[in-house]
């Protein structure tokens, strides 16, 4: 079966088992939205996914084959991206550096490369530069593209990290609540775009955390509700949202 | 047979001193969470003014050696208010501060050895008088080291667990930001830490000092053996760093006794490099996962 | 005349180190003590090479490249399984262990006694004897490193190395590898400092190991503290006003007895200074972490 699934994850960190058996699939071709009082566990399950934690039991599946326990750099090889909760771009890099080097082909990373295909490594920056430039116009920081990254604001520096993630062209995205800290525009148009993605390429698979119930409700497809590390609820989104228990569990009324 | 007994005689005498260091650097490095090069500067700075003080002045050791051990400790506050506690008022990470202090390290030892010279100097002339129990030799100062190495070991574990402040200390290392939200006395704690731990350098240091003499750049190599026998016990683990520098005066006298006492440094930086590798989190503490840390 | 040209050659051997170290320190955000090491190898294998094998110097300086990224492989598994303060701690400990090995293996080093008399290089069979002739050998050798580690710098592997300093998990879900990515930055940082060993050993003609010890690999980190990382200005800036310093103070007549505990007395405050104004250096990038 096409897609990311896990299956049966546990997770027992410090003598708590903050991941209890977890399943979920998520589709290509759909945004699927991860729900959840703060601590639900959801954060940790995208570091399952990543590679970041090790999965105490169960598994990760991606287009049926097996990525439990591979390094988060394996699993971003996959095609598997993620956007993090606490933004994380590269502060000592200018803006335009920090998306330039999420496009560089992998085999460029090589010490010898430059000497070896000099040529084609200035194609592949060029290359590079043009598509980083694009994503940067896209999210609207064009103008700051040579500043120091570490000058932008806290919303520009999410903004930044969501370019660096689309410009990678990952086949599936995990963001960790994107939306935090964007101003309303900024977020109407990152989910703008994120619908496009998947309407237009239905090989895509989006995966989002969110807590702006208005943001699940226009765009995604399938809800998990997690609570206490487990899935309360799944189904689809007006389902899921409009069940009392998660009203009650989540939304305190 | 005789040979091996003595060493591990001598290895008992040895294991008091790293003691000693390895409670001095751990104080710092467990509480504040930095590693202090300075460390070294206090150690060396007190046996060279007990050497001023007792050959310039003619001020007799059991005179010069207390003022020896308060010099330490005034160094030791005085270079935490002027450089450490600035920086860390500036947020500086810890990388920052580790540098800086190798800064200090390197001034103050270059300092003692414009005023003093380079070369070794000691405090005790003539022979030591010395027991012979059987084949063993021992000496009245390493009966002196046993005894105040072993002495200061226990009764800081004893402060650790009745002493409310020295108890905040400990826990200050698992919890930084407790200090503040218990509202703490987060300065006073800071110059206790400071103090304790030039106490114990100061200690080890003329002890060390009286039986083989000192020279301006052992610093390092105490900092070194200290450092490294609370990373190998655990720094978490009290009684860690204590089994920590008796298994590194163990190997050296085991190394001495196969081979010869040159190779000292790579018994104890291997034995730094295998527990790090294969017991991140020291020898003798339980085992935890990285994800944990 | 000569002074000055000897003053050049040692900022050459110095910039070779540094700007290597840079790619670990400044490029991975690795506070690494062993560069030391690697010279000290360096210029080793290439004196033993070129006197007891009777190699000639060339392929002496390439086999010694060689046998020093074998041991930088070596240290740097071990000691790139760890960040911050292990980190420091396992090179700290490795460049013990060699100066230890240095020291003491006398039948190989003649340890303390130093090994004099090393043959001067000759290259396609024409002896650089003159020190000026040096001088050129040298500028060509540290000018054909520092274009090749330019390239380095600005290529996409010193970009990922960057990424990796500022954020090892955000590098890593872009798929950067940091444990191949940075032992390639420690191996190549290894084997450049070999080239400045096989220079300097030759140059000199006398080798001992007291040149290869902790504070030559601090000194080396201090340069790099000073003259701030990341790029190609600050490792310069920092080797040439530090080598320069001591030749400074020799000008306001110390004397030569207390001239080096002066130096490092003023090493040692800088070091402070700069950590309190300008913690990433005259012109650097990189912050400590
Ligand atoms: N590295 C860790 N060590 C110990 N506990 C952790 C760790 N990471 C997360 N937790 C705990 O796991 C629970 C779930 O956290 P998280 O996945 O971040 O929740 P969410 O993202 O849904 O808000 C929380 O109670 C948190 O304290
Ligand atoms: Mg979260």
């Amino acid at each position: 079966m096409v897609g990311l699934k896990i299956k049966n994850l546990s997770k027992t960190l410090l003598g708590m088992e903050i991941i209890r058996k977890v399943t979920a699939t998520f589709l290509p071709g759909r945004i699927t939205a991860l729900v959840g009082p703060n601590g639900a566990g959801k954060t940790t399950i995208f570091n399952l996914i990543c590679g970041y934690l090790t999965p105490d039991n169960g598994a990760v599946f991606y287009d049926d084959e097996d990525i439990t326990g591979l390094q988060p750099y394996q699993v971003a090889r996959k095609g598997i991206g993620r956007l993090f909760q606490d933004v994380r771009i590269f502060e000592g890099m200018t803006v335009l550096e920090n998306v330039v080097t999420a496009c560089m082909p992998y085999a460029s990373e090589s010490p010898l490369f430059p000497f070896m295909r000099p040529l084609r490594l200035s194609r592949l920056y060029k290359h590079a530069r043009e598509r980083s430039c694009y994503w940067l116009e896209f999210v609207g920081l064009y103008a700051k593209k040579d500043y120091p990254a570490s000058e932008l604001s806290f919303g520009q520096q999410k903004l930044l990290a969501i370019a660096r993630l689309l410009s990678k062209g990952f086949r599936v995205m995990l963001l960790d609540e994107p939306a935090s800290g964007l101003s309303p525009i900024a977020t109407k148009k990152v989910m703008a775009t994120l619908e496009r993605i998947v309407s237009e390429d239905r090989d895509k698979t989006i995966v989002v955390v969110e807590h702006n119930m208005k943001v699940v409700t226009e765009m995604a497809d399938w809800v998990y509700f997690m609570n206490e590390g487990q899935v309360a609820f799944f189904g689809r989104t007006d389902h899921v949202l409009g069940a009392r228990e998660v009203r009650e569990m989540y939304l305190g009324f | 047979m005789t040979l091996l007994l003595q060493l591990l005689v001598n290895a008992v005498c040895n294991a008091a001193i790293y003691a000693l260091l390895a409670i001095g650097f751990g104080l710092i490095y467990r509480s504040l969470r930095f590693f202090n090069i300075g460390f070294g500067a206090v150690y060396v700075i007190a046996s060279y003014v007990v050497i001023a003080l007792s050959e310039t002045f003619g001020i007799p050791l059991f005179a010069s050696i207390p003022l020896g051990i308060f010099a330490g400790i005034l160094s030791s506050i005085l270079i935490d208010r002027l450089v450490f506690s600035p920086l860390e008022g500036y947020g500086a990470p810890t990388g920052v501060l580790l540098v800086a202090s190798l800064g200090v390290y390197i001034a103050i030892v270059n300092l003692i050895a414009l005023i003093f010279g380079n070369e070794i100097k000691i405090i005790t002339k003539g022979m030591e008088p010395s027991f012979t129990i059987g084949p063993i030799i021992v000496t009245r100062i390493q009966i002196a080291q046993i005894l105040i190495g072993w002495t200061g070991a226990i009764l800081f574990w004893l402060s650790i667990r009745k002493n409310t402040l020295v108890k905040a200390i400990w826990a200050m290392g698992i919890a930084p930001e407790l200090v503040i939200a218990l509202g703490l006395p987060y300065k006073r704690m800071r110059a206790i830490v400071f103090s304790l731990s030039a106490l114990f350098a100061a200690a080890a240091s003329i002890i060390t000092t009286l039986d083989v003499g000192i020279d301006p750049h052992v610093g390092m190599g105490a900092l070194l053996t200290g450092a490294v026998a609370v990373i190998v016990g655990g720094v978490n683990f009290y009684w860690g760093w204590v089994s920590g520098a008796s298994l590194i005066a163990l190997l050296q006298a085991i190394g001495v006794w196969l081979f010869s006492a040159k190779w000292n440094e790579l018994i104890t930086f291997g034995i730094l490099i295998i527990t790090l590798i294969f017991r991140p989190d020291g020898i003798f503490s339980p085992k935890r996962r990285a994800e944990e840390r | 005349m000569n002074y000055i040209i000897h003053l050049i050659i040692m900022i050459a051997i110095y910039l070779i180190l540094t700007l290597g170290l840079n790619l670990v320190v400044g490029f991975g955000g690795l506070l690494s003590i062993c560069q030391a090491v690697f010279y000290g190898i360096g210029a080793y294998a290439t004196t033993l090479l070129m006197m007891k094998v009777g190699v000639g110097f060339m392929a002496a300086v390439l086999l010694s490249v060689l046998i020093t990224g074998i041991f930088a492989l070596a240290i740097g598994i071990p000691a790139l399984k760890f960040r911050g303060d292990p980190f420091v701690l396992v090179t700290l400990g490795f460049q013990a262990i060699v100066f230890t090995i240095l020291y003491n293996w006398v039948e190989l080093t003649r340890g303390p006694y130093g090994i004099p008399g090393i043959p001067r290089p000759s290259i396609a069979g024409y002896e650089v004897t003159e020190l000026p002739e040096y001088l050129i050998l040298t500028s060509l050798f540290a000018g054909v490193i520092i274009i090749f580690l330019v390239i380095i710098y600005r290529s996409p592997f010193g970009l990922a190395l960057k990424a990796l300093r500022d954020d090892e998990m955000a590098a890593e879900g872009l798929g950067k590898p940091p444990f191949y990515l940075f032992l390639g930055a420690f191996v190549i940082s290894g084997m450049v400092a070999s080239v400045a060993g096989s220079l300097y050993a030759t140059y000199v003609t006398y080798i001992d190991p007291t040149s290869f010890t902790l504070d030559e690999s601090i000194f080396l980190l201090v340069i790099l503290l000073v003259g701030g990382t990341g790029n190609l200005k600050g490792p310069v800036v920092g080797t040439v006003f530090l080598i320069l310093l001591p030749e400074a103070l020799r000008f306001l007549g110390l004397p030569d007895t207390i001239a080096p505990n002066v130096r490092q007395i003023l090493y040692g405050l800088i070091i402070v200074a700069f950590m309190f104004l300008r913690p990433r250096g005259i012109a650097g990038e990189f912050k400590l972490r």
